[in-house]
């Protein structure tokens, strides 16, 4: 699903925020990106997302070399992408319904169709009934939700979070990380980025470990205490 | 990837539909933003369709001066009045020798009693030549000029008139036709460059207001392009809302000249009935009614493609 080949990423700057990364990410895996804050863990997602390029080194994602999309072809990449953002990065003059819609509007996706997935999709982050509310009027931790739900209404085959509990109190960031454990055990592959390791200790995944834009550790799932 | 992404775009017909149902979203977004900040965007359409309306005011005014021209038409022959002792045979043989000139297309008599009927039509000289001992008018001969004369050939003619023994007075008409043509050209130049420089304006009224859009929801569009949004589902919305200026201000722009219309429609009322009904006000022509929104939303969504693609040039996050 995900390929990493020597991939390193130079700032204009000149800080090497990757260096020489390699690593695989299997169809319906679910793994942690994780390191102290600059490690890397924001770039690595960047790349993939194609919001950044990279400097050297190869990337796949769901088999397409990305070093061979165009301008015109990252929106359609990025239509198979879930994404999740720290700062959730909702639209607060919206509903929490029509937020969650967007990503299925750009696909241009029959309104009755969109409607059933937008409901299933609060579902199942627990914000059912919860559609017509201003984002604003939800807690932190429901917009990280409401973030959620927008990555997974239109089933992507691939979801990236970035620090997606970075805001949240223990008890709520386990709850959502039992979200995207979920949703991998239906299939999606799923790729985080967090600094919080008593969490990831607890989740028990793969955890891929950044140290200055350096792979130092690739723990597998079965391995984490 | 793209097996499970449920998300990808279709194709085919589906693709079709997918793209219609695209802009239907677009085109109640752009609507919501507009309903959004009402004021402001009453101020924009106001200030474009009193822009739009001044080369629609001059086109109404131009119009009927042109229309009074041509109402005007026989102004364009030279009158010549002959002199008093003049009778109608003699008046008859003269016109007819005039006839036979090859720069005169036609030439009609106007009997004194013709003369006097007329003035006695004109308010006020009714009682006054009832006190007339006689007829003092003589006879007169309308000569109409052939068409496609030159100023010259037009002088050359009225000289020759003049030079007539029976000829007391001659008056050209058609050298102050000849000015008001000038002036009506003048005014239609000067009509089609203010509509041209309004127009531009608009374009850049629309593209300002458009910009500014654009960058107060810049955080939306990032939003919007990174969860998979095209270049041109992003501006779309833009376009939309540049057409609804465009177009609203097209119709504040004729609604304007339909309310300076019946404002002066009594007033010119008196005029035409002082001319003895030669004379006719007219309004917009239909066309103009339907073109000038037509028109100003094609402004609308050229400004607000210059501003939104001046904006989507940037690269996306």
């Amino acid at each position: 699903m995900i390929r990493f080949d020597s991939v390193s990423k130079r700032y204009p700057g000149g800080r090497e925020a990757l260096s020489n990364l390699s690593f695989r990410v299997e169809t319906g895996e679910m793994a942690f990106v994780t390191g102290h804050s600059g490690a890397g863990k924001t770039t690595l997602l960047k790349l993939i997302a194609l919001i950044e390029r990279p400097t050297g080194g190869a990337i796949e994602v769901g088999g397409q070399n990305l070093a061979r999309v165009k301008r015109g072809g990252v929106a359609r990449l990025r239509r198979g992408i879930g994404m999740v953002f720290q700062d959730h990065r909702l639209l607060m003059d919206r509903s929490v319904a029509d937020n969650v819609a967007l990503p299925l509007v750009i696909a241009g996706m029959p309104r009755e169709e969109r409607a059933r997935r937008v409901r299933a999709a609060l579902d199942k982050v627990g914000l059912g009934g919860r559609g017509g509310d201003a984002p604003a009027a939800l807690s932190a931790g429901e917009q990280q939700r409401v973030g959620i739900a927008r990555a997974i209404a239109g089933r992507p085959a691939l979801i990236i979070a970035d620090e997606p509990t970075g805001n949240l109190d223990p008890q709520l960031a386990e709850e959502i990380m039992r979200l995207f454990v979920g949703l991998r055990e239906a299939g999606t592959t799923i790729l985080i980025a967090s600094h919080d390791l008593p969490l990831l200790k607890r989740m028990k995944q793969r955890a891929i470990v950044l140290d200055h834009g350096r792979l130092i550790d690739d723990v597998p799932a079965s391995e984490v205490a | 990837m793209n097996a499970r992404a449920a998300t990808t775009a279709p194709r085919g017909r589906p693709r079709l539909a997918a793209w219609r149902r695209q802009h239907a979203w677009c085109l109640r977004d752009s609507l919501h933003q507009l309903a959004r900040r009402p004021f402001g965007t009453a101020l924009t359409i106001v200030v474009m369709g009193l822009a739009l309306s001044l080369p629609l005011a001059f086109y109404l005014l131009l119009a009927n001066v042109q229309h009074l021209s041509g109402a005007l038409g026989e102004s364009q022959s030279v009158s010549v009045f002959l002199k008093p002792s003049i009778t109608m045979d003699t008046a008859e043989s003269l016109a007819q020798d005039l006839r036979a000139r090859a720069d005169v297309a036609e030439v009609t008599i106007r009997t004194p009693r013709q003369g006097l009927a007329e003035l006695a039509a004109v308010q006020g000289f009714g009682e006054a030549l009832h006190a007339l001992p006689a007829n003092p008018l003589p006879y007169v001969l309308l000569v109409q000029p052939r068409k496609g004369l030159d100023r010259a050939q037009a002088g050359a003619m009225v000289q020759a008139l003049r030079a007539l023994p029976q000829v007391d007075l001659v008056q050209d008409d058609g050298q102050w036709r000849a000015r008001l043509d000038a002036l009506i050209a003048l005014g239609r130049r000067a009509t089609l460059l203010l509509a041209v420089l309004l127009g531009a304006a608009a374009v850049l009224v629309i593209g300002n207001t458009v910009r500014l859009d654009i960058r107060t929801r810049a955080d939306e569009i990032a939003v919007q392009q990174l969860v998979g949004a095209s270049a041109s589902f992003v501006r779309r919305p833009y376009l939309y809302e540049g057409v609804w200026y465009g177009l609203a201000a097209g119709i504040v722009a004729v609604l304007l000249v339909l309310l300076l219309e019946a404002v002066l429609a009594a007033p010119v009322r008196e005029l035409v009935a002082s001319y003895a009904g030669r004379l006719q006000f007219g309004g917009l022509p239909s066309t103009a009614l339907l073109l000038t929104p037509l028109c100003a939303a094609a402004l609308g969504w050229l400004g607000a493609w210059l501003a939104s693609t001046r904006h989507l040039l940037r690269p996306s996050p």
